[in-house]
C-alpha cells in the first residue's frame, strides 16, 4: 500500500517519557562556571533550575529531515490525546492534556503536495480534535467532528501550502484546551528543498500552574530554562534555521530575541520576503522561519524580550562552535 | 445509711467505675477504626474531596545583605514540597534551610541570594510542586536586624523606653497622690480600672489579629480564650492567697498588694505590646521613629499613675518595692521586644495576648472590689464613674499618638 512507502512515525503513547538514544547532534551538557549568584551567569549551565536530562527535548527541538517531493503519496502519522502530568519547571508538575505525551505535540512534517493521513485517537477524558492550519476541505478542519474520549478520527488532506504551520485542538472551551497543551507545529516543505541548514523547532508557550489565569512559567518546547541549562550546540559554518511558533495562552504576544547577531525572519515561511532583525514578536498561532548565520562563536543568549517571560523560564543559549555542523 | 458507709461503698465500687469510664474512649477508638478502614467511601456518597489547595503560609520575610530569607509553613493536612521561588515575578535560584517536603504544620526557610534594593516594594513567591504559588508583598524592603549584641541592646532599649521609663515616671505621682482627698484618690483608682479595661480590650484585639493569621489547625481563638482564662483564674488564686495572708478571707486587696496586682496586669500587657512592636519593626511593617516611641511613652506614663493610685492608699512604699513595681510593670516590654524581634511565633503571641487580657480583667475586678468596699459612695460615686471614664478617654486619646 501507499502507507508502506511512507515512514510511519512512531506514535507510541508516552513517547515523550521514554526518550530514545540521543541524536548525534543533541544538546550537550556544557561545563560553564555557575558564576555570581545573581548575574545572568547564574542562569546558564548546571546551576540553572531546569528539569530533566540534556536530551529529553531532542524530539521536539530537532525536526525530522525534509523528504523529496512525491506528489500524491501518503504520509501517515498517529496521534493520541493523553492526559498526563508533565514537569514544566524543576520540581513543578502540571496536569497537561497532550498529543502523544508531550507539550508541544510531535512535529508533523510533509512536503507540499504529499497526502497527510493523521490517525487521531482520543485517549483523554475530554472531547478533542486536531485543527490544522493550512489549506484543506471543511470536513478535515477539526472543528465540527468532535472526537469523544475513546473515539478516533482520521484526518486526510494534501499538505498545502509550503511554509510553516501549526495544529491544535479546537474543542471548546478553546482557551482551556490550548492552555492545557494540545498544540504543535506542522511544517510543509516546498517541492524545491530549502538550502541545507541546522534545523530547530521552537514553540513558545506558558503554563498557568495555579489556575489564576496568569502564566507561572514560560518556556520553549515545554520546560522552563531548559536550554539555559543545556545550551543548543550549533556550528558557525552553516545556517541555523528555526521554525518558530507561539502558543502562549493568556498573554497577547510572545517574542524571540537573539543576542550577538541578527537573523532573517520569514513570516509564516510562505514567501522569500524577510526582515533582517534581532527581535520578532508573534501573537498566538502566529509562526515564521528564523535563519541565523552566526558571525561569532561562543555563548549567545536567546529569550523573550518581554523580560518577565524571560525570567519566568523563556531563555536559553546557543553554544556556537567552529566545527562541522552536527559535531 | 451513715456517711462512712456511703464512702466505704463508693470506695469498693471505684475500681469498676474507673474501668467503666474507659468504655466511651474504647468505643470511640473502635468507631474511628471502622471509619478509617472504609477509606473515602463515606465521603463518596455525597461527592468527592477537592484536591488540596497546596498554598503555603509565608510567616516572615527577612532581608539580609544580598539575601532574602522566607520562612514558610504548610497549613494544610496534605504534605507539600517546595519547587520554585520567585522575586518580583522572576524565577530565582534558592536553597532551603530546612526540609523541602513539608508535612502538616511543618516549616522551612527558603534562602534566596538576591540584590534587593532598600526601600523598594518587593514581592516574593514560593511555588509548590503542584505549581501553586504563594506570594508575599512587602511594601518596602528594609534590612532585618539579626541577632547580635547591637540588636539585643537595641531591642532592650526600645523595651526600656516604652515600658520601664514611662512607668517609672508615672510612679513619681505617688507623693502628690498621698496628699489628695480620699474621694479624689478613689477617682484615680477608678481611672486605673478604666485604663486597664482599655488595655484588656486592646490586648484582645491584638490577640484576635494574631489568631487570624494562624492556620486554622492551631485554633487561634481557643488559645486566646484559654490564655485569658488561665491568667484570670491564676491571678484570682494569687489575689486570694495574698488576701488570706494579710487577714480576712475574701477581703479585697488594698494598698501595696493591690499595686502589685496592678503592676502584674500592666506588665503582662507590656509583654504583648513589646512583642508586637518588636515583630512589626523586624519585618519592616512599623517605622519605629521617635514620634512613635514618644507616643508609647506618653500612653504608658498613665500606667505608672495606675500603679501609684492604689499604692498611695497604704503605708509608705520602700524604694525596693518601688523598683520592683516598676520592673514588674515595665521590664516585660524588653522581653517582649526580644521575642518579637528575633522570633516569629504567632502561637506565642496569641497566648501572650490572651494572658494579658485575663490579667488586666482580673486586676479590674480587684480594683472594683476594693472601690466597692472602701470608696466613699462605692461604685456609684461620681468620682469613681468619672475616673473610670477618664481612664478610658486618656487611653483612647494617647492611643491616637501611636495609631
Amino acid at each position: 500500500m501507499l502507507a508502506g512507502a511512507a515512514p510511519l512515525v512512531a506514535a507510541i503513547p508516552l513517547a515523550g517519557v521514554a526518550v530514545g538514544p540521543s541524536l548525534a547532534r543533541g544538546a550537550r551538557e556544557t561545563s560553564i562556571p555557575s558564576g555570581a549568584a545573581h548575574s545572568h551567569a547564574a542562569m546558564v549551565g548546571q546551576a540553572v533550575p531546569a528539569p530533566g536530562g540534556p536530551h529529553d527535548l531532542d524530539d521536539l527541538l530537532y525536526p525530522p529531515p525534509a523528504r523529496p517531493a512525491r506528489a500524491g503519496q501518503v504520509h501517515e502519522y498517529e496521534i493520541s490525546a493523553i492526559d498526563r502530568q508533565i514537569e514544566v519547571a524543576q520540581g513543578v508538575f502540571f496536569d497537561a492534556w497532550t498529543y502523544n505525551g508531550t507539550v508541544p505535540g510531535p512535529i508533523i512534517r510533509a512536503t507540499e503536495g504529499e497526502v497527510l493521513r493523521v490517525a487521531f485517537h482520543n485517549g483523554g477524558e475530554h472531547p478533542h480534535t486536531i485543527h490544522f492550519h493550512g489549506i484543506h476541505p471543511a470536513n478535515m478542519d477539526g472543528v465540527f467532528e468532535i472526537v469523544n474520549p475513546g473515539d478516533s478520527f482520521t484526518y486526510e488532506f494534501a499538505a498545502l501550502p509550503a511554509g510553516m504551520h501549526v495544529y491544535h485542538c479546537h474543542s471548546t472551551p478553546l482557551k482551556k484546551h490550548i492552555h492545557k497543551g494540545l498544540y504543535g507545529v506542522f511544517i510543509v516543505d516546498p517541492p524545491k528543498p530549502r538550502p541545507p541548514a541546522q534545523e530547530l523547532v521552537m514553540v513558545m508557550n506558558g503554563f498557568d500552574t495555579d489556575g489564576d489565569g496568569e502564566n507561572n512559567f514560560y518556556t520553549v518546547n515545554g520546560r522552563a530554562f531548559f536550554h539555559s541549562r543545556y545550551p543548543i550546540r550549533v556550528s558557525r559554518k552553516q545556517t541555523v534555521r528555526i521554525y518558530l511558533a507561539n502558543f502562549t495562552e493568556f498573554d497577547l504576544i510572545n517574542s524571540f530575541h537573539l543576542h550577538g547577531d541578527l537573523f532573517r525572519y520569514y513570516p509564516t515561511g510562505t514567501t522569500d520576503r524577510f526582515e533582517h532583525t534581532d527581535t520578532v514578536m508573534q501573537c498566538q498561532g502566529e509562526r515564521g522561519i528564523v535563519e541565523i548565520d552566526f558571525s561569532h562563536t561562543g555563548l549567545f543568549m536567546f529569550h523573550a524580550h518581554q523580560t518577565e517571560f524571560a525570567e519566568l523560564g523563556w531563555m536559553g543559549f546557543f553554544d556556537v562552535h567552529d566545527g562541522a555542523p552536527g559535531s | 445509711m451513715s456517711t462512712d458507709s456511703v464512702r466505704a461503698e463508693a470506695a469498693a465500687r471505684s475500681p469498676l467505675w474507673r474501668l467503666l469510664a474507659l468504655v466511651p474512649i474504647l468505643l470511640l477508638i473502635g468507631a474511628v477504626g471502622i471509619f478509617s478502614a472504609t477509606g473515602s467511601s463515606v465521603v463518596d456518597l455525597v461527592g468527592v474531596n477537592p484536591p488540596p489547595a497546596d498554598e503555603l503560609d509565608i510567616r516572615r520575610v527577612e532581608f539580609r545583605t544580598d539575601e532574602i530569607r522566607v520562612a514558610v509553613r504548610n497549613p494544610q493536612p496534605e504534605s507539600v514540597s517546595i519547587a520554585s521561588a520567585t522575586v518580583d515575578e522572576g524565577i530565582v535560584p534558592f536553597t532551603l534551610d530546612g526540609p523541602g517536603d513539608l508535612g502538616r504544620l511543618r516549616g522551612t526557610t527558603v534562602v534566596i541570594p538576591y540584590p534587593w534594593i532598600e526601600g523598594d516594594p518587593i514581592t516574593v513567591g514560593v511555588t509548590t510542586s503542584s505549581g501553586v504559588e504563594t506570594v508575599a508583598e512587602i511594601a518596602a524592603a528594609v534590612p532585618t536586624p539579626g541577632v547580635s549584641g547591637r540588636s539585643i541592646l537595641g531591642y532592650a532599649l526600645i523595651g526600656f523606653l516604652v515600658g520601664v521609663v514611662p512607668v517609672a515616671l508615672g510612679m513619681a505621682w505617688l507623693p502628690s497622690l498621698r496628699g489628695v482627698d480620699p474621694r479624689w484618690l478613689a477617682g484615680f483608682m477608678a481611672l486605673t480600672a478604666g485604663l486597664l479595661t482599655f488595655l484588656a480590650v486592646d490586648a484582645f484585639g491584638e490577640g484576635l489579629a494574631f489568631a487570624a493569621v494562624l492556620p486554622d489547625a492551631f485554633g487561634g481563638l481557643g488559645l486566646l480564650v484559654i490564655g485569658t482564662a488561665v491568667s484570670y483564674l491564676g491571678l484570682t488564686w494569687v489575689a486570694g492567697r495574698t488576701a488570706r495572708k494579710t487577714g480576712v478571707r475574701g477581703a479585697p486587696l488594698s494598698g501595696l498588694a493591690l499595686a502589685f496586682m496592678v503592676a502584674i496586669g500592666i506588665g503582662l500587657h507590656n509583654l504583648g505590646e513589646g512583642l508586637a512592636i518588636g515583630s512589626s519593626f523586624a519585618v519592616g511593617e512599623l517605622a519605629l521613629g521617635s514620634f512613635l516611641i514618644v507616643g508609647f511613652m506618653i500612653q504608658n506614663i498613665t500606667e505608672g499613675l495606675g500603679i501609684a493610685a492604689p499604692a498611695a492608699e497604704g503605708q509608705r512604699v520602700r524604694p525596693g518595692s518601688m523598683a520592683a513595681l516598676i520592673l514588674i510593670a515595665g521590664a516585660p516590654a524588653i522581653v517582649g521586644a526580644w521575642i518579637g524581634g528575633f522570633l516569629t511565633n504567632e502561637v506565642l503571641a496569641v497566648v501572650f495576648f490572651g494572658v494579658a487580657v485575663g490579667a488586666a480583667a482580673q486586676v479590674v475586678t480587684e480594683v472594683g472590689r476594693h472601690l466597692m468596699r472602701r470608696a466613699a459612695g462605692g461604685l456609684t460615686s461620681g468620682f469613681v464613674i468619672g475616673g473610670f471614664l477618664s481612664g478610658l478617654a486618656i487611653m483612647y486619646l494617647t492611643g491616637l499618638l501611636i495609631g
